[in-house]
C-alpha cells in the first residue's frame, strides 16, 4: 500500500486510485485532499462553481451516506470532502475520456470497496482480502480494466456498507416503529462480530445473510433481495425501492446524518462568507453569516438609497438609461465568454456588443438626429460578428473623444466586477486594441 | 429606442448560447433587466413636480420604493424555487394587507414562537433565530434548509449589490 502512494501521488488524474490511497493510509488525506481541490479549481473552474451552486448536496450527499456509518466523524468528513470534490467532476464532458470512464463508471464501485476495506481493516487491524489491495497499487490506466474485472468482487465488499448507508439515507425520510430499529442496530453489531471472525468476505456476507435470517424472517428476506439486486448490480433505483421496506429509524443513525448535512453546508457557507475560515465553531461561524447577510441587506438599503437620490438628475435622457441597462448585463456577461476556450475568437465577439452597446450610448448622447440609420448598419456586424465592417461605419459616427471615455468607463467599472482576473485580462487588452484601431480610423 | 433593445437582446441570446453559461450570471442579466425596467417605471411614474419642500420625503419614498424593486426583481429572476423567493414575493406582493394585519401577525408568532423551540442539536439556538429573521421565508425551516438558503440568498444578494453598484456608479457619473 504505500509503495503505491507515490504514483497515487504522480497521477492525479485518476480519481479511484486517489481515493484509494486516502483510504488506506488516512495522515495523507488531508494533503491529498488539498490537492485534489487545487487540481479541479485549476482544471474546471467553472463546472465546479456550477456544480456547487446548484447540486453541492444533492450529489454529495448520496455518496457521502456510503461512507457515514463505517467511518467514525472525522474521516467521515474527509470522505465528503472528496467525494464531493469527485461528484463534482463527474458530470463534466469536456475532460479526458479517462475520467469520464473512470469517474462515472469505474469510481462508485471504487468507493464502496475502500469503504468496504477501511471499515474491515478498523475492525480487524489486518489485511484479509490481496484482491484489494492489489486494484489499489495498479496504476489509473489499468485501473479500468482491473476494476472492471474486480467488479463483482468490490460488489460483494461493498455490500455490508451499501446496506447500512442506505439504512442511514432512509433514516431520516421515513419515521418508523422502534421495533425494526433495533434489528438495525443489532443487525450492525453482527455484521462487526462477522468482521472480526470472516477470513473471506463471501462467508462474512452469507453469514449475515443467515444471521438475520435466523433472527428475523422479513426483515431476513429484503436484506437477501437487497444482497442479490447489489450482485446483479441492478440500476439504482432499484436499490432504493428493495431498501424502503427495510429503511428504518434510529434515532442516532438520523442524527449522525442531520450533523453531517449541517457541516457540509456550514462549511459551503464558510467558503461563502469572507473571513470565515479563521474562525471555528459554529457558533461563531453563524454569528459571522449573520453580520455578512446584515451587511449585504443594509448595503442594498445604501445603494437604493443612492440610486434614489441619482436618478432625478438624469430625468431627460432615457436613452442614456437603456444605454445603462445594457451596460450591467453586457458587463455579467463577459466573464462567460472569457471561459470559452477559443481566447481570440472570444475576443472579437466580446468587443462587438461592447462597440455596439458604445455605439448607441454615444449616439443617444450625441447631436445627430440622424442616428437611425447608422444604427441599422451598425447592427450589421452584430449579426455577423466574424466580418469587421463596422469599423467602416463608424468613420462617420461622432467624434471619438466620447467613445474613449465611454470605454475607458464600461472598462474600468467592467474590470472592478469581473471574478476571474486572468480571463479578464485578455479580452481587456484586446478591446483597448480594437479601441485604438478605430481612433486610427 | 426598443429598436436598440430588442438588437441588444439579440446579441445577448448569440453570446449565451456561444459561450459556457452559468447559473448566476444568467441570474444576474435577469435581475439587471427587471431592476432596470422597474427604476424607469418608478421615475416614470413619480411626479416631476420638484417642490423643495418636499424633497426629503420624495427622496425617502424613492428609496423604498427602489430598494423594494430591488428585491423583488431579485426574487422574480430567482423564481419559486427557492424558499426565500417565494416568501419574498409573497410578502411584497401582499404588504397592503399586511399593514392592516401587522398586530395580530405579530402576536400569532409570539404564540408560535414560543411553541416551536425544540433542541437544535450542536448549533446554537439563538444564532439560528437570529438568522430566521434576516432570511426571509425562514421562519419555519429546519436547519439543513435554513442554512442552504442562506447560502443561496447571499449569493444572489452579493451579486443584486454588484449591479446595483455598477448601475449608481454609471448613473451618478
Amino acid at each position: 500500500m504505500n509503495r503505491a502512494l507515490p504514483e497515487m501521488l504522480n497521477c492525479m488524474n485518476a480519481p479511484g486510485t486517489f481515493l484509494a490511497g486516502n483510504c488506506t493510509d488516512m495522515t495523507v488525506l488531508e494533503r491529498q485532499r488539498a490537492r485534489m481541490k487545487w487540481h479541479l479549481h485549476e482544471h474546471n473552474d467553472p463546472i465546479q462553481l456550477h456544480q456547487q451552486q446548484q447540486g453541492y448536496n444533492f450529489s454529495g450527499n448520496e455518496l457521502s451516506g456510503v461512507f457515514s456509518v463505517p467511518i467514525p466523524a472525522g474521516q467521515a468528513q474527509g470522505f465528503m470532502g472528496l467525494v464531493c470534490g469527485d461528484s463534482a467532476v463527474k458530470p463534466d464532458p469536456c475532460s479526458e475520456n479517462r475520467w469520464a470512464e473512470l469517474g462515472y463508471g469505474s469510481c462508485g464501485l471504487v468507493v464502496n470497496n475502500n469503504g468496504a476495506a477501511g471499515f474491515e481493516e478498523m475492525i480487524n487491524g489486518r489485511n484479509n482480502n490481496s484482491n484489494i489491495s492489489r486494484t489499489f497499487s495498479c496504476p489509473p490506466t489499468v485501473a479500468a480494466e482491473k476494476k472492471s474485472n474486480d467488479a463483482v468482487l468490490s460488489q460483494k465488499i461493498s455490500l455490508p456498507t451499501g446496506k447500512e448507508s442506505f439504512k442511514k439515507r432512509k433514516a431520516d425520510k421515513v419515521q418508523s416503529n422502534k421495533a425494526v430499529a433495533a434489528e438495525d442496530d443489532s443487525t450492525e453489531k453482527r455484521m462487526k462480530g462477522c468482521a472480526e471472525e470472516g477470513d473471506s468476505k463471501i462467508t462474512e456476507q452469507t453469514s449475515t445473510k443467515n444471521n438475520t435470517n435466523n433472527d428475523r424472517e422479513s426483515s431476513g428476506d429484503t436484506s437477501k433481495d437487497n444482497s442479490k439486486a447489489s450482485e446483479v448490480q441492478k440500476p439504482d433505483y432499484i436499490h432504493v425501492r428493495a431498501r424502503r421496506g427495510q429503511a428504518t429509524d434510529s434515532h442516532s443513525l438520523a442524527e449522525r446524518v442531520r450533523r453531517e448535512k449541517i457541516s457540509e453546508r456550514m462549511k459551503y457557507l464558510q467558503d461563502l462568507v469572507p473571513g470565515c475560515n479563521k474562525i471555528t465553531g459554529k457558533a461563531g461561524m453563524l454569528d459571522e453569516i449573520i453580520n455578512y447577510v446584515q451587511s449585504l441587506q443594509r448595503q442594498v438599503e445604501f445603494l437604493s438609497m443612492k440610486l434614489a437620490a441619482v436618478n432625478p438628475r438624469l430625468d431627460f435622457n432615457i436613452d442614456d438609461l437603456f444605454a445603462k441597462e445594457m451596460f450591467p448585463a453586457c458587463a455579467a456577461n463577459f466573464p462567460t465568454i472569457g471561459m470559452s476556450s477559443e481566447m481570440t475568437n472570444s475576443a472579437y465577439v466580446q468587443f462587438n456588443p461592447v462597440q455596439q452597446m458604445v455605439s448607441s450610448c454615444g449616439l443617444d448622447m450625441g447631436i445627430n438626429s440622424s442616428d437611425l440609420a447608422l444604427r441599422r448598419t451598425i447592427s450589421a456586424p452584430v449579426s455577423i460578428p466574424e466580418t469587421f465592417l463596422d469599423t467602416s461605419c463608424f468613420t462617420q459616427a461622432p467624434p471619438t473623444a466620447i467613445w474613449d471615455a465611454d470605454l475607458q468607463n464600461l472598462f474600468n467599472v467592467e474590470f472592478q466586477q469581473g471574478r476571474t482576473t486572468p480571463f479578464q485580462s485578455q479580452p481587456f487588452t484586446g478591446s483597448i486594441e480594437a479601441s485604438n484601431l478605430k481612433m486610427e480610423m | 429606442m426598443k429598436k436598440t433593445l430588442k438588437l441588444y437582446l439579440l446579441t445577448m441570446t448569440n453570446i449565451t448560447t456561444t459561450g459556457v453559461t452559468l447559473n448566476i450570471k444568467s441570474c444576474r442579466t435577469k435581475f439587471a433587466h427587471r431592476f432596470v425596467r422597474s427604476l424607469l417605471q418608478i421615475r416614470n411614474h413619480a411626479p416631476p413636480s420638484s417642490s423643495s419642500s418636499s424633497e426629503e420625503k420624495l427622496i425617502q419614498k424613492r428609496r423604498q420604493r427602489i430598494k423594494i424593486a430591488a428585491y423583488l426583481s431579485m426574487a422574480h429572476a430567482v423564481g419559486p424555487r427557492m424558499n426565500w423567493s417565494r416568501a419574498l414575493l409573497f410578502k411584497l406582493r401582499n404588504r397592503a394587507c399586511r399593514h392592516r394585519k401587522k398586530k395580530r401577525i405579530v402576536v400569532i408568532r409570539r404564540k408560535t414562537k414560543k411553541a416551536s423551540r425544540s433542541s437544535q442539536g450542536s448549533v446554537p439556538v439563538d444564532q439560528a433565530k437570529k438568522l430566521r429573521r434576516l432570511v426571509p421565508g425562514a421562519k419555519s425551516m429546519d436547519l439543513c434548509s435554513l442554512l442552504e438558503e442562506t447560502a443561496h440568498y447571499i449569493t444572489c444578494l452579493s451579486t443584486q449589490i454588484k449591479v446595483m453598484q455598477a448601475l449608481a456608479d454609471h448613473l451618478s457619473k
